[in-house]
């Protein structure tokens, strides 16, 4: 598996995290909409997932169907999920 | 006890529930979070209780 290393589990655990974070925090927006500080930390965790995911993707290639691939196709070269050890 | 043919208790009310609102308070940290699997400290009750809160 030529890209699985540390750095790459590490990364995309904190991706992870992250997107965890902003699910829950949407799941209490639902019921919340007006709470200020909720709302504040989801918006700080959606940008941060933005950031983590495009970091991730240039340096280890696509992590979803919609990314842009540059030629070859990149997707294919990623590991499959079940392959990654976390 | 008067039951009808599904076995409902016809002569009783069935249980209310209520539930309080969530008020935003201490959010774990994010990867706590997903290893707990909620952000919300109030709503980490794991089964069988356990002491496992650091």
């Amino acid at each position: 598996m030529p890209n699985q290393n540390a750095s790459m589990i590490e990364k995309l655990k904190e991706i992870m995290a992250v997107d965890f974070a902003v699910w829950e925090l949407s799941l209490f927006l639902d019921t919340h909409p007006e709470e200020r500080k909720a709302l504040e930390d989801h918006n700080k965790f959606v940008r941060i997932s933005y950031q983590l995911k495009s970091e991730f993707e240039s340096n280890y290639g696509p992590l979803r169907l919609d990314c842009i691939s540059p030629f070859p196709y990149k997707y294919i070269n990623s590991p499959w999920p079940w392959e990654i050890e976390y | 006890m008067n039951e009808n043919k599904r076995g409902f208790h016809i002569d009783m009310k069935l249980a209310q529930v209520y539930i309080p609102m969530q008020l935003y308070g201490e959010t774990f940290e994010i990867k706590q979070a997903l290893r707990y699997g909620t952000l919300f400290p109030e709503l980490y009750r794991p089964f069988p209780p356990q002491n496992t809160m650091e």
